[in-house]
């Protein structure tokens, strides 16, 4: 006590030890309320000459005020910007009372409104535009109060005569869980690890959702409004009754699910009531009264918003409940997630196949399958993910990951030599480390919708180009440390950059696929593009090939070492490789069937070739190869190579060596029709293998219906290529004697299937359709 | 007034709290940022004040029994606006002072 002993004199310690101030001196002056007087000048006409004293463009102003900054102003009066301007014989209030008695048919009708407005708030509108609009949420949340029983549609005293009835009350324990529900899905979608959602608005326009308030609360409310219809005295047919306790329990089971503190496994559980009572909603719909006048635009004015009122997007109850059972059937697939087996090879198969359901999952669902990916539960596992995942890929029992490894201790001298195992341990340890973020940057991405998902693949791309050069770094040092333990013909040359590459190379395939399935390109760059993924899609072959061999070398040095249950275990890695393997070598037989095709369509003029007089095609080229240009080792073919590719015989409207052309196409063994033949057949056998492993080798055990279906439909997308080459092979071969084969003259015509029209085999392929005129 | 003394007198209600009134009824109170020869003027930090309607008064007038019951206006925050000249019908001055203190503004 420091201060106590030389301060002795002057304070006086007390038993507990606290220090007090001498009671002599003069206390401090009290704070004094200054109570400013507030005068009131009306100054408007002294201003108003001093204002046309000035110059024309002569301002008055802040010398800390930026001409940048007034642009954000509000102007007054501005019916496009003033929230507050009223229209000639507008009022800012509604005539509609709150309080007004409602019959149970008119309940009905509110509460549908308000589900219809909610699934719209769900799919992307604005709540100010839906939800906010009613009169009785507003009611509730505004002015705000501070004890939630507060919370009514009244505020303070209310005549004997006005108090809320039955039916009201029931309303109001609806539209408090509605109100709760939407602070759980805000707080769930902006919780996210990565939050940065565009389908989705979370603005609350200052209005605080029950923040506060624990779900128990809603839950009590709701059962209390049940009991209140179940009461034997209220006079009210049966069917209606039903149908309001129906929404009741459906508000309850909803809010329920919603919660954001409910543990991982079970989850599912909470889905199946909430789409069985969506039945019961739908056939008692027609039994409401819409009550219009309870709804409001004006209420937008009240709101800490800048833009003036919108209309109210209305959604249709069929609509609403088309939404609903979505949403309700894709958070129950999302559960699912913690089901599967523990490997990250799963995982992503699993994020893959529900960013590709469609329709395509709700804002909400989605932030649902990531809450649960992120879940401390999953990503704390005992193994390490991407460890895991490159194990599966690179490591067949390998000395590498060798688990003595991780025993050995490091020298007590620091400038001693480490043990070569422990090198190896600690640079796969680092290599791991380095590997967190792109890995998670990889999932984040794989978490939203199919349009971002795309773009931002393509910077995901990038990040990983940076780690395959760091790869490259450590497996310098694990090769040479392996080469210092003698084990090097154990392992795969360069493991950790052989893994990084096939990872990067099939996010580029996947955007380009994304591409065709967003229908990014036009039908004349179809050859360009399938022509890029072929070559992408072959250099991941070669790479995985290799992967393929040191699997079955492994095995056998194994089998030589008679350690036979590690190579069973290395066997047993086999398929998921070969699997992949084929599935890459199938996809780049595929696609270039498939440049093989449209190149000859836009040579025979079977598909329009826009003319473009404004750009060249390598600035086009250069514009689609954007996203890949800096990547290393370079991807890109140079412009030269893929016009050679794709215009072997001069420019499509004029080719320089068009006899040879004719000749090519009218002679069925020409190398230009069996090279696309050859290329449907391998790229069939390498699907067909793909399906022979099945979802479960392929480590897509999760998503097995999916999975047989994407497979499927590559599978069916080699057939109607088959079909279509055939088609035109024999278009060309009776438009014989023709010197000119112009469309007309070749009797048939090619139809591109359309995206979401059901007409393609698998989205990312777009196989034309050739068909007789 | 010529331009060095209207600039002199404009300028000393930079950052100073002005009521503007518009044509519509409203009163705009916020911080004076700028102002020019048309008498646009831009007010941060506004709140924008909206008598309550007649139906309101007639209420609380009901209610109370009392002809002059006070009625509270509307508040709302709307923060940087700019009111066109052409809609100001009456700016006011806010003076805070404190007793004692001399604003030394000249009004």
């Amino acid at each position: 006590m420091d201060v106590a002993s030389s301060s002795a004199n002057s304070s006086r310690v007390h038993n507990d030890g606290s220090v007090y101030a001498p009671i002599s001196l003069p206390l401090r002056q009290a704070f004094k309320q200054h109570v400013a007087k507030t005068n009131i000048h009306n100054i408007t006409e002294k201003f108003t000459k001093a204002c046309n004293g000035l110059d024309v463009g002569q301002l008055v102003k802040d010398e800390y005020f930026t001409l940048f900054e007034s642009i954000g102003a509000l102007e007054i009066m501005d019916p496009k910007m003033d929230s507050g301007f009223l229209q000639p014989g507008e009022t800012l209030e509604d005539d509609y009372d709150p309080l007004t008695p409602l019959l149970p048919d008119e309940l009905i009708g509110i509460m549908d409104q308000l589900l219809c407005y909610e699934m719209a708030w769900h799919t992307g509108y604005p709540l100010s535009q839906t939800l906010f609009t009613s009169l009785h949420i507003d009611r509730l949340l505004w002015p705000e109060t501070k004890v939630f029983e507060h919370a009514q549609f009244y505020r303070g005293d209310v005549e004997e005569g006005k108090r809320p009835g039955v039916f009201l009350e029931v309303l109001r324990a609806y539209c408090l869980a509605l109100v709760k529900g939407c602070d759980f899905v805000i707080a769930k979608v902006t919780g996210r690890d990565y939050f940065e959602e565009e389908d989705f608005c979370t603005n609350t326009y200052n209005r605080v959702l029950f923040v506060q308030v624990p779900v128990d609360v809603f839950a009590r409310e709701l059962d209390a409004a049940v009991d209140l219809m179940e009461d034997p005295d209220l006079d009210i047919p049966d069917a209606l009754r039903k149908a309001i306790t129906t929404r009741l329990d459906f508000r309850k089971s909803f809010l329920t699910a919603l919660d954001l503190d409910l543990p991982l496994d079970n989850l599912s559980r909470y889905w199946a009531p909430i789409l069985s009572s969506i039945t019961t909603i739908k056939n008692t719909h027609a039994l409401g009264t819409p009550v219009p006048s309870s709804f409001s635009t004006k209420i937008q004015r009240k709101l800490a918003s800048t833009v003036p009122p919108r209309p109210i997007v209305d959604l249709a109850f069929a609509d609403a409940l088309a939404k609903l059972t979505q949403l309700c059937t894709d958070c129950e697939e999302a559960t699912r997630f913690t089901t599967l087996p523990l490997d990250p090879l799963e995982y992503q198969a699993f994020l893959w196949t529900f960013a590709s359901r469609d329709p395509t999952p709700l804002p909400y669902s989605r932030s649902y399958l990531s809450t649960i990916l992120f879940d401390p539960a999953t990503l704390n596992t005992s193994i390490s993910l991407p460890l895991t995942d490159i194990r599966s890929l690179v490591f067949p029992s390998s000395p590498i990951l060798d688990p003595l490894n991780w025993t050995l201790s490091p020298p007590r001298n620091p400038l001693l030599p480490k043990p070569p195992r422990l090198q190896l341990a600690l640079l796969i340890d680092d290599f791991v480390d380095r590997a967190g973020q792109p890995y998670l940057d990889f999932w984040i991405a794989l978490g939203q919708n199919r349009c971002r998902l795309r773009r931002m693949l393509t910077h995901v791309i990038i990040a990983w180009d940076f780690l395959q050069v760091d790869a490259a770094l450590v497996d310098a040092d694990l090769m040479a440390t392996c080469q210092q333990l003698g084990v090097e013909p154990q392992v795969l040359d360069n493991p950790l950059t052989a893994w990084v590459y096939v990872k990067k190379l099939w996010m580029m395939e996947k955007v380009v696929l994304l591409g065709f399935e967003q229908d990014i390109y036009l039908p004349d760059e179809f050859a360009g593009m399938y022509y890029f993924l072929s070559v992408v899609a072959a250099k991941r072959a070669a790479e995985l090939d290799r992967c393929e061999k040191h699997v079955g070398e492994r095995t056998m040095q194994l089998i030589g070492a008679s350690r036979y249950q590690d190579a069973q275990d290395v066997d047993d890695m086999g398929p998921y490789v070969d699997s992949e393997l084929q599935q890459a070598k199938g996809v780049s037989e595929f696609a270039k069937a498939l440049y093989r095709f449209y190149t000859i369509l836009l040579y025979l003029g079977l598909i329009p070739h826009l003319k473009r007089p404004f750009s060249t095609e390598e600035l086009r080229y250069e514009l689609r190869m954007k996203p890949f240009l800096a990547l290393q080792p370079v991807e890109v073919p140079l412009f030269a190579e893929f016009q050679a590719a794709l215009q072997p015989y001069g420019s499509y409207s004029s080719p320089s060596s068009s006899a040879s052309l004719q000749a090519d196409l009218r002679d069925p063994d020409s190398a230009l029709w069996t090279s696309i033949d050859a290329a449907i057949k391998a790229a069939k056998d390498a699907f067909a293998r793909v399906k022979k492993y099945g979802s479960r080798k392929s480590k897509a055990s999760g998503v097995e219906q999916a999975w047989g279906k994407e497979v499927n439909g590559l599978l069916a997308s080699c057939v109607a290529l088959g079909v279509g080459v055939a088609g035109v092979k024999d278009a060309v071969g009776k438009a014989e004697g023709d010197a000119d084969s112009g469309t007309g003259a070749l009797g048939v015509k090619v139809e591109i299937p359309k995206v979401g029209e059901g007409k393609r085999y698998a989205e990312g392929w777009v196989v034309g359709k050739v068909v007789k005129v | 007034m010529d331009n060095a003394k209207a600039s002199f007198y404009l300028s000393q209600f930079i950052g100073k709290p002005l009521r503007i009134h518009t044509s519509d009824g409203r009163v705009f109170g916020g911080q004076m940022k700028c102002t020019d020869k048309d008498r646009n003027i831009i007010l941060a930090l506004t709140y924008e004040y909206r008598s309550p309607s007649a139906e309101v008064i007639r209420k609380a007038i009901e209610a109370s029994g009392n002809p002059s019951a006070p009625v509270n206006w509307n508040s709302r925050y709307v923060g940087l606006v700019v009111i066109p000249g052409e809609h100001v019908r009456k700016i006011e001055f806010e003076e805070s002072a404190y007793s004692g203190h001399k604003s030394g503004m000249v009004l």
